[in-house]
């Protein structure tokens, strides 16, 4: 049985679901040796920043249980780099192309923005990464401040017309009151979850195992709380959702999509399965044969909630 | 056996393919008190590894732990594969507890191995606790002048019959003074520096960071080219997550795939 798996999001047609979290994916081709990339719905870069940025000094990552922290610290070369290195790479793909944008200033997102509306033929949609836990300015303790997150979306927001994705994490504050102020400055829909922040210390040392206080954490520790985001952001704002944190097989991608995702970013999955991009999708492909359904709309947001019912859940 | 052969990169300096597959566990023994030895079988994985190079391995099926864990390759002859680990926590635990005929996860040959003919030099291979395994191995492939192994005490000193293939002669150092030399390896070294002529010196290091700090230090008071492998703590293994970054003097390079052997004089020690 052939399943319609098209994602439609505010003009922008995938041809499937699954895409990748940004910077679980590399900058360009890093897992072109194990996916096809046309083959996936969209791909979402690694945070872009005007200036190029080496990032925090090692360890920058530690295993922690069921998941990792990480404090790369948006390791990068910089906007012009990305340009004219990696927009010919993806022009020659042509599977839709989300970039991830973080500035250090308003103005800086303001650039972004303004670069890459030039790119329109290549470029789908910005994912403005609000969230990074790792980095100063631009980062979450910067972004705390609601006025720079809703001052970010609204240069954005001015300066292109591409779709436009607000990524958010608990670590910024209420994400539901955020989610509804970035909306209302103009973002298309949301992307959520970051990685959450949190730390691993060494008893010997009494050291953090990473070189920084903290990290993001990532992985399918952090699943059932990036699900519950995604399911309370697209039933309160009914707009588009990337959904990530912790989608590491298929029954995690399928849960998303019952709570309403339209695109399923697999992050951490990837640094454990360099395939679990397509293993996912074929998986996705073959729970929808087996319960007959004919198109992924079908699936899609069709949570059954609790509601208000005494009798619970399950009667 | 589930095969799973994954497309080719093309390199600049060589065709390099990367191979992912279920293997069957022949072997997992305790060598002595501290290291145990895995084998399994794979031609993929065997036949065009390089000493040096490194395996991703998934120890449980399941989300716990989750990532990979990186272990160079120890030996590979003809089908089989051995690396040699120590129990650092608990994926390596649990890996010890692996028996033959259990399946793992491998991926690779991943990463960059050590130069195998370094033109009319004669090598000094310098080996410090879990760095032991890979030098071993290239000991094995190609003679070295000399094979140099540090360790803390006599309970981490492989046994004879592990050894009895290595092409070098084989000085010991303990740190304790049971077995060997009583000091660090790298008082070995520098006496063997003494009376060889550096001009015709390779050194290939593979241990913990200060004695490859240590090691690198002596080499370039004496003037020697080498190579060291040099690693972080890994997530992908194939150069995505920029978990591993090496401060090189090209910038920072990633130790799994532009690594992990690096030559001394691109490595910036700090």
């Amino acid at each position: 049985m052939k399943v319609d798996l098209t994602t439609r999001i505010k003009g922008l047609t995938f041809k499937n679901p699954i895409t990748v979290a940004s910077g679980t994916f590399g900058t360009t081709d890093e897992y072109g040796r194990y996916v096809d990339y046309k083959k996936l719905g969209a791909i979402i870069t690694k945070t872009i920043t005007v200036k190029p940025r080496e990032g925090n000094p090692m360890p920058r990552i530690c295993e922690t249980t069921a998941g990792m922290l990480n404090a790369i610290g948006l390791q990068n070369k910089g906007l012009e780099d990305f340009i004219i290195h990696k927009i010919p790479y993806f022009k020659k793909i042509g599977t839709p192309l989300i970039v991830s944008v973080a500035g250090e200033t308003v103005q800086e997102f303001a650039e972004l923005a303004r670069v890459f509306e030039k790119h329109r033929d290549v470029v789908s949609a910005l994912e403005v990464n609000l969230s990074c836990p790792n980095v100063e300015a631009g980062g979450v303790n910067f972004m705390k401040k609601q006025e720079r997150i809703l001052e970010a979306i609204k240069a954005v927001r001015q300066r292109t017309s591409l779709t436009v994705f607000a990524k958010l994490s608990p670590e910024l504050g209420d994400v539901l009151e955020i989610a509804g102020k970035v909306l209302g400055e103009g973002a298309d829909g949301i992307s959520v979850t970051n990685t959450l922040r949190g730390m691993a210390v060494d008893i010997d040392s009494r050291r953090s195992k990473l070189a920084k206080d903290f990290g993001g954490l990532s992985g399918p520790a952090i699943k059932p709380v990036a699900l519950r985001y995604v399911y309370q952001v697209k039933k309160e704002f009914k707009v588009p959702v990337i959904a990530s944190g912790g989608i590491s097989d298929v029954d995690d991608a399928l849960e998303f999509l019952i709570v309403g995702a339209d695109l399923l970013a697999v992050g951490t999955a990837n640094f454990v399965e360099p395939r679990a991009t397509l293993e996912i999708l074929e998986g996705i492909k073959r729970f929808c044969a087996k319960q007959g359904i004919k198109k992924l709309d079908e699936l899609r947001g069709s949570y059954r909630p609790c509601g208000d019912s005494k009798k619970g859940c399950h009667r | 056996m589930i095969i799973m052969v994954l497309r080719c990169l093309k390199d600049k300096t060589m065709t390099k393919k990367i191979f992912d597959e279920k293997v069957k566990i022949l072997q997992n023994v305790k060598v002595n008190q501290k290291y145990y030895k895995l084998a399994f079988a794979s031609p993929l994985l065997a036949q065009k590894a390089v000493p040096g190079q490194f395996l991703q391995i998934k120890i449980g099926e399941g989300n716990d732990p989750y990532l990979r864990r990186p272990f160079s390759y120890y030996r590979t002859s003809g089908n089989k594969v051995e690396i040699l680990y120590e129990i650092l926590g608990r994926g390596t635990r649990m890996l010890s507890e692996k028996k033959a005929g259990e399946t793992l996860k491998v991926m690779g040959p991943l990463g960059k191995g050590f130069t195998l003919t370094p033109k009319g030099k004669k090598r000094v291979l310098v080996a410090g606790g879990v760095g032991v395994p890979p030098l071993v191995f290239l000991a094995e492939r190609h003679a070295a002048a000399y094979l140099l192994i540090g360790t803390k005490s006599k309970a981490e000193v492989m046994p004879k019959s592990e050894l009895k293939n290595a092409k070098a002669k084989i000085l010991y150092s303990t740190e304790d003074g049971s077995y060997g030399v009583k000091g660090r390896v790298t008082a070995l070294l520098e006496k063997i520096l003494k009376k060889e002529d550096p001009g015709k010196i390779f050194i290939q290091t593979c241990g913990p960071k200060k004695m490859m700090e240590a090691v690198i230090a002596i080499a370039r008071k004496y003037g020697i080219d080498g190579e060291a492998s040099w690693d972080e703590n890994m997530a992908c293994g194939v150069g995505a997550c920029l978990g591993c970054m090496v401060e090189t003097r090209s910038g920072r390079m990633r130790a799994c795939a532009d690594g992990p052997v690096f030559p001394f004089k691109e490595l910036v020690i700090p």
